[in-house]
Parts: C-alpha cells; sequence; structure tokens
C-alpha cells in the first residue's frame, strides 16, 4: 500500500509538472508581449526593455520557467521590491499584486459554491436515480427521465438567467444576490448560494441520476443479489448491502472528480451570479488578458484535478477489494 | 413420507408455460436428479420453488414442503425458509458471491439472518466451521479473503459452505459444476455428496450433463419443453430408459468404449 501510495505521488508530481510546462510555453509562445500591454499607449522602446527586465521576460524561456519554479517552491522577488512568497504564482501588473494573494482571496467562495453544489447533486441525483431504476419503466421513471433531459440539455448561462429572472424578479421569493459576508447575516449569505448551487447542479444531478438509475437496475440483475434473496435475507438488507453499495460506489468516485473540477472555479455560474470566485477571477482576467493571472488559474484547476483523481483512486482500492493495491498503478 | 411434492407445478410467462405442469417427490435425505437440455425449464423449477420467479412469471400447481404449501405461504414465511430449510446452490460462483464482501461475512450473513440473538462472533465461528466442512484449509484464515481470492471450485466450495451452514433440510443445486473445470467437477459432486451424507439433508441436483446425476442421483427426472418425460430411479433409467427422448439423451453422450462414429445430437430444439 505504501509503495503505492508513493508510486503515485510520483506519478502526480510528474503530471502536474507537465502541466505547468505545457501551460508555461503557451503562454510564453502564443501571448502577446506584456510588457507592450502594461506599458500603455505613449511608450518608448526604452520604458518596454525596462519593464521586460523587471518581469524577467528578457531571459531565454528555460531560465523563465525555472524562475517560475522556484518562485513557486522557495518565492521570489520582483525588481522593484515586490516580494511573492511561495508557492509565488506569479505578480499581476495590472492589479498591483501578487498572485497567491488574489487565488487565495477568492478560494473559499469557489469552494462553498462548489461543496453546496456538490451536496446537492449528489442527493437529487442519487434520490432520482433510485426512484427510477424502482419505477423502472412506470410514470415517474419516465417523468424524471424527462427532467434529466432537459437538465442536461439547457445550458448553465440559460438556466442561471431563467432561474434568477423566475425567483428573484418575478416571484421575489429570493433575495437579489450580493455579497454578504457569513458572519454578518446568515440567512442572507444563505439565500444567495441556492440559485448558484442550483444551477450548477441540475447539470450534474441529471447525468448522475441516469447514472445512478443504470447501475441500481444492472446490479438488481447481478447473480449474487439473487444468492442473497436465495439466503432468505430481509429485502431492505438485499438492497443496502448487496444492491446499493455496488451500484453506487462508482458513483462516489465520478463525484470526487467532477467536484475536484469545480474546485478550479465555475466561471459561468461565478460570473453570470456576480460571485467574486476563482471562476469569475479567470473570466475578468481572461477579458484584461491578464497572462500570470490567466496561468495560475489553469494551473489550480490541473492541481485540483490530478489530486482528486488521486484521492479517488485510493479511495476506490479502499472501497472495492477487487482493485488490488499495486497493480493498477 | 416425502420432504418435497410438487403436483402439477406450472411456471408462466404471457402465454408460454415454460414449466407445464410436471409432478415429482424428493425423499428426506434423498437425491433427485433434474435433468434436461437447456431451456427445458429445469431452472425456473428451482426458482419456482423458492419463491424467486421473476415479476413477469407466474406459479400455479401445488409445492408441499414437509406439510408447507410453499405457493400459499406469504413472502415474509418464505423468507424463513429461503437460506434455513432450503438452501440454494448457483451456476457461476464467481457472480453468485458479491465481490465487495468477505466470504466469511456472506456466510455468516446466511447463518445470522436466520438464527436472531447471534453475536458477530459466533456467527463468524459458524462461517469457519462451515468452511472447515467444504475442506477449504485455512478456513479460520480464508473467512476474510474476498471472492476473488479464490480459485472457482473454491469459490463453489464457499457457497456450498452458506448453504450447509443453516443445516437445511434441502439443498437445490442449480448446475453447480457447470462452470467449473472437469477435474474439480468431480470433487464438487463427491462434496455434495458428503454434505448430503453427513447432514441429512436432501439434495435436488438441476443439471444438463448425465454423468452428474449417474453418479450422486438416487431418482431422476428427465424434462423435456416444461414437461416430464420420465421418472424413476437413476439405476433404472440408465440402464432401460422408457421415453424416446431419454434414449437420445444417453445416446448423445459419447461412450469411450464407443467405435469411432458420428456424434449423435437430440432431434429438435428448444421449444
Amino acid at each position: 500500500m505504501t509503495r503505492y501510495v508513493v508510486n503515485r505521488l510520483a506519478g502526480m508530481v510528474l503530471v502536474l509538472f507537465l502541466v505547468c510546462l505545457f501551460t508555461y510555453m503557451v503562454f510564453f509562445l502564443l501571448s502577446p508581449d506584456p510588457a507592450v500591454q502594461i506599458c500603455g499607449k505613449n511608450c518608448t522602446p526604452e520604458r518596454i526593455d525596462q519593464i521586460r527586465a523587471n518581469l524577467g521576460l528578457d531571459e531565454p524561456f528555460v531560465t523563465q520557467f525555472l524562475n517560475f519554479l522556484r518562485g513557486l517552491f522557495i518565492g521570489r522577488e520582483y525588481e522593484g521590491g515586490i516580494n511573492c512568497p511561495a508557492p509565488c504564482l506569479g505578480y499581476s501588473f495590472q492589479t498591483s499584486q501578487v498572485v497567491t494573494d488574489m487565488i487565495v482571496q477568492r478560494l473559499p467562495v469557489t469552494a462553498v459554491v462548489a461543496v453546496g453544489a456538490a451536496v446537492l447533486w449528489l442527493l437529487m441525483g442519487v434520490v432520482g436515480g433510485l426512484i427510477s431504476a424502482v419505477q423502472e419503466g412506470k410514470f415517474a421513471d419516465r417523468f424524471i427521465a424527462g427532467l434529466t433531459l432537459g437538465g442536461m440539455s439547457v445550458p448553465n448561462y440559460v438556466l442561471a438567467l431563467a432561474l434568477q429572472y423566475v425567483f428573484v424578479v418575478w416571484l421575489q421569493w429570493l433575495p437579489f444576490p450580493q455579497a454578504v459576508p457569513f458572519a454578518d447575516d446568515p440567512v442572507q449569505w444563505f439565500l444567495n448560494f441556492i440559485l448558484p448551487w442550483s444551477v450548477l447542479a441540475i447539470g450534474y444531478a441529471s447525468s448522475y441520476t441516469r447514472l445512478t438509475r443504470a447501475n441500481v437496475i444492472d446490479t438488481l440483475d447481478e447473480n449474487f443479489v439473487r444468492t442473497a434473496r436465495a439466503k432468505g435475507l430481509r429485502p431492505d438488507l438485499v438492497w443496502r448491502r448487496h444492491a446499493l453499495r455496488p451500484a453506487l460506489t462508482p458513483i462516489v468516485t465520478i463525484a470526487g472528480m467532477d467536484f475536484a473540477g469545480l474546485l478550479g472555479g465555475a466561471l459561468i455560474t461565478e460570473t453570470v451570479f456576480g460571485i467574486n470566485g476563482v471562476g469569475k477571477l479567470a473570466a475578468d482576467s481572461i477579458t484584461k488578458n491578464d497572462q500570470p493571472v490567466i496561468m495560475a488559474v489553469t494551473l489550480l484547476a490541473a492541481f485540483f484535478v490530478v489530486v482528486g483523481n488521486m484521492v479517488v483512486d485510493l479511495l476506490y482500492s479502499a472501497i472495492d477489494p477487487r482493485v488490488r493495491v499495486g497493480v493498477s498503478a | 413420507m416425502t420432504l418435497l411434492q410438487a403436483k402439477g407445478l406450472t411456471v408462466t410467462f404471457g402465454a408460454t408455460n415454460v414449466v407445464d405442469g410436471i409432478d415429482f417427490e424428493v425423499r428426506p435425505g434423498g437425491t433427485l436428479g433434474i435433468v434436461g437440455e437447456s431451456g427445458s425449464g429445469k431452472s425456473m423449477t428451482s426458482l419456482a420453488i423458492m419463491g424467486l420467479l421473476p415479476s413477469s412469471a407466474t406459479r400455479a400447481g401445488s409445492i408441499d414442503f414437509a406439510g408447507t404449501e410453499l405457493t400459499k405461504v406469504t413472502e415474509r414465511q418464505m423468507r424463513a425458509i429461503r437460506g434455513d430449510r432450503i438452501a440454494m446452490v448457483f451456476q457461476d460462483p464467481l457472480s453468485s458471491l458479491n465481490p465487495y464482501y468477505t466470504v466469511g461475512t456472506q456466510i455468516a450473513e446466511a447463518y445470522r439472518s436466520h438464527r436472531s440473538g447471534v453475536s458477530r462472533k459466533a456467527a463468524r465461528a459458524a462461517a469457519i466451521e462451515a468452511m472447515d466442512r467444504v475442506h477449504i484449509k485455512d478456513a479460520g484464515k480464508r473467512v476474510d479473503d474476498y471472492p476473488h481470492q479464490f480459485s472457482g471450485g473454491m469459490r463453489q466450495r464457499v457457497m456450498i459452505a452458506m448453504a450447509l451452514s443453516t443445516e437445511p433440510e434441502l439443498i437445490i443445486a442449480d448446475e453447480p459444476t457447470t462452470a467449473l473445470d472437469v477435474t474439480v467437477q468431480a470433487q464438487i459432486l463427491d462434496l455434495l455428496a458428503e454434505v448430503r451424507r453427513d447432514t441429512g439433508a436432501a439434495l435436488i441436483l438441476i443439471t444438463h450433463d448425465l454423468a452428474v446425476v449417474s453418479e450422486v442421483a438416487d431418482d431422476l427426472i428427465v424434462m423435456r419443453h416444461g414437461r416430464v418425460v420420465e421418472t424413476g430411479t437413476a439405476e433404472q433409467i440408465f440402464s432401460d430408459p422408457q421415453a424416446p427422448y431419454t434414449q437420445a439423451l444417453l445416446d448423445a453422450v459419447p461412450r469411450i468404449d464407443d467405435s469411432i462414429g458420428d456424434l449423435r445430437p437430440v432431434p429438435g430444439g428448444p421449444a
């Protein structure tokens, strides 16, 4: 087990390094010169050279990349006395802020969005899927199938605007969204998040419903469920132990992956609802072409996905005894 | 004196009788072989006894088990009989065991659900004892292994241990050797015979394989298209088959002392 974990960790570090390298390369090679942008309209070539030197942009690619890596692990200092402690993800000249601080500020709200949405979609998906499976072919099953089809086909931004119109403007059941710290007014805070959670959850819940339904129906057909019945086991035990556990295990692991993806920021939802999270930061930085921030957000998303992947794999080997540790590494 | 007696047992899917009014009986401690091709209705017969038919099937006729009419009991009463007084061994032991639980847990589960107030520890001990009785070596250790850690033959031993752990009066084995390779088949048949001798449980052995029943069964019924075409003692049927179908079935088995000729398939197909 230890060897397996060590192997996986090594693999993870390698993947993250490659992601770093690739992202850095993309921004180094494809982006317009940040120095020109920072300098603005009335700019002399000397001024551009000076900015380049300040940012370290006059160095060759390898040196720049190594500087970036060094910044990640031991921090770095930009000319002009700007200190960027580890993990330094760069410095945004457009906002005059250290990128790491910008992200750390916004991560909690993104985490709140992701956690709430995940709870909601797991609840809706699993319950909906179970109802569909039990009522297979009957009205409830078809009704839920219709809902999931809708949930999967309506794009996030349409759903977000539609729900906002219906619940905030028309019915006025929910307050107009405004940033309220949890400590000031927990109720208002909670009400603010209901729509973003729902918008994110509906898409995921739809596919989880289908997955749960299919898995449960398949599992009920398994020979070992017949064995459990032949033992004279109570129906609730047959369900709980022999049908649900095998049917839901894959769902839990997929949920881990999806959740990790969301931690990287829900770009559309955060933007539509004006939530100042990592997703909105990414959207804003893209419109402003603030490269260090775009790159940092990309890396962060990759980091969560890679870590999430590993956690899910470790979890899987704990839940499913057939996944022999060491073999799949 | 009979332990189980079926009269006019019929299983219907839609308009088709897959089991069509069959009669048979099992004596206490005796072995009844039910032989037939696939599609002859033998497995449906066993599921009909257990009350485990698919919901799309209907059951008619009578099944008397030690004075209890199984077609009349409630699901709750049937559950008390299932796994306790009538246990079942299925064809494919890998898919019939739940991959998520240790074999010990699965054996103990059968035991505990029929013995109220039994502690986990006692159930585990019973599981180990049952595994011992089916000759699984190191039962005390292997009780914590998962099904995938066993070979095919060992898995079937686990299934048999599960069946006998509650000391049933009747064990129904539905093609218990079909998924196993030939050398292991004989061991499992020996084991079933041994279990029957030791526990006094009666056995219904369902198979398409005549060699299997010839070794173990006392009585035999031969089924085709949901009907019984011949009934008798195993000896009688093997030495002097009456029905043309039984004759054809016996002729279809290649014999080692036979001159080499064409194999003789049974004419006709499943209905």
